[in-house]
């Protein structure tokens, strides 16, 4: 992240907001979090009888997704590594 | 959290207000809470594919009116970027403007993804509303 806030901060590049794109080519995972969260709250709030219940059935399915995930992607590095 | 008001407006127009501004079919059968979760959460999504990639990441196919189905071929993602509303629209035309860098490779891909998740999200607002606005009235 410091590369990240170190491009944004000095002159070799220069972003402008909406004009140009975020220099997030390092972090590029990260931003796997606030999709799973946006995805977890809108499928929950349409699910949910109660909207009480949003917020902490919204977080159990954010943490699912990402353990999938992680699941998944170490699970296919492990396979391309015996097939390498 | 969420209204219990039961509510007269006709399935269709529920239908559409939620496609015009997301959330916005929920407000009309009286569901505020759930309406304005949904509503910032899809706009939050879309806003935040476009501060990745830029705006031109919602790029409008060529010939989209006169042959509809080869322009879509091209660009298939913009079917889920068009249902995010006419904000989709909106920001196609803002960014034919040369003041907008087109972006590549990852951050392109996730600027893309990230307003096309956003749209088809907005499509599952729209089938629920038009739904509680046709069977209950939307006292759930």
């Amino acid at each position: 992240m410091k590369h990240f806030f170190y491009l944004l901060g000095s002159g070799e590049y220069h972003y402008e907001l909406f004009k140009k794109p975020l220099p997030i080519w390092n972090y590029w995972y990260l931003l796997l979090l606030p999709l799973c969260l946006a995805i977890s709250i809108v499928y929950k709030a349409i699910r949910c009888e109660s909207m009480r219940r949003v917020p902490r059935e919204a977080i159990g399915l954010f943490v699912f997704i990402i353990v999938v995930m992680v699941a998944a992607a170490g699970a296919l590095a492990a396979l391309v590594n015996i097939l390498d | 959290m969420s209204s219990q008001s039961s509510s007269s407006v006709p399935a269709p127009i529920v239908a559409l207000a939620t496609w015009v501004v997301p959330g916005s079919g929920y407000w009309l059968i009286g569901q505020r809470a759930r309406a304005l979760t949904v509503g910032i959460t899809i706009l939050s999504l879309f806003v935040l594919g476009l501060v990745i990639g830029g705006t031109k990441v919602v790029d409008l196919p060529p010939g989209v009116l006169s042959s509809p189905v080869n322009a879509v071929s091209q660009k298939p993602w913009f079917v889920g970027q068009i249902l995010a509303g006419p904000i989709t629209l909106l920001t196609a035309s803002v960014g034919r403007s040369e003041d907008y860098f087109p972006s590549h490779s990852r951050v392109n891909e996730i600027g893309t993804l990230y307003t096309a998740v956003a749209g088809m999200l907005n499509l599952l607002a729209i089938i629920d509303a038009a739904y509680r606005a046709g069977h209950d009235g939307g006292a759930r």
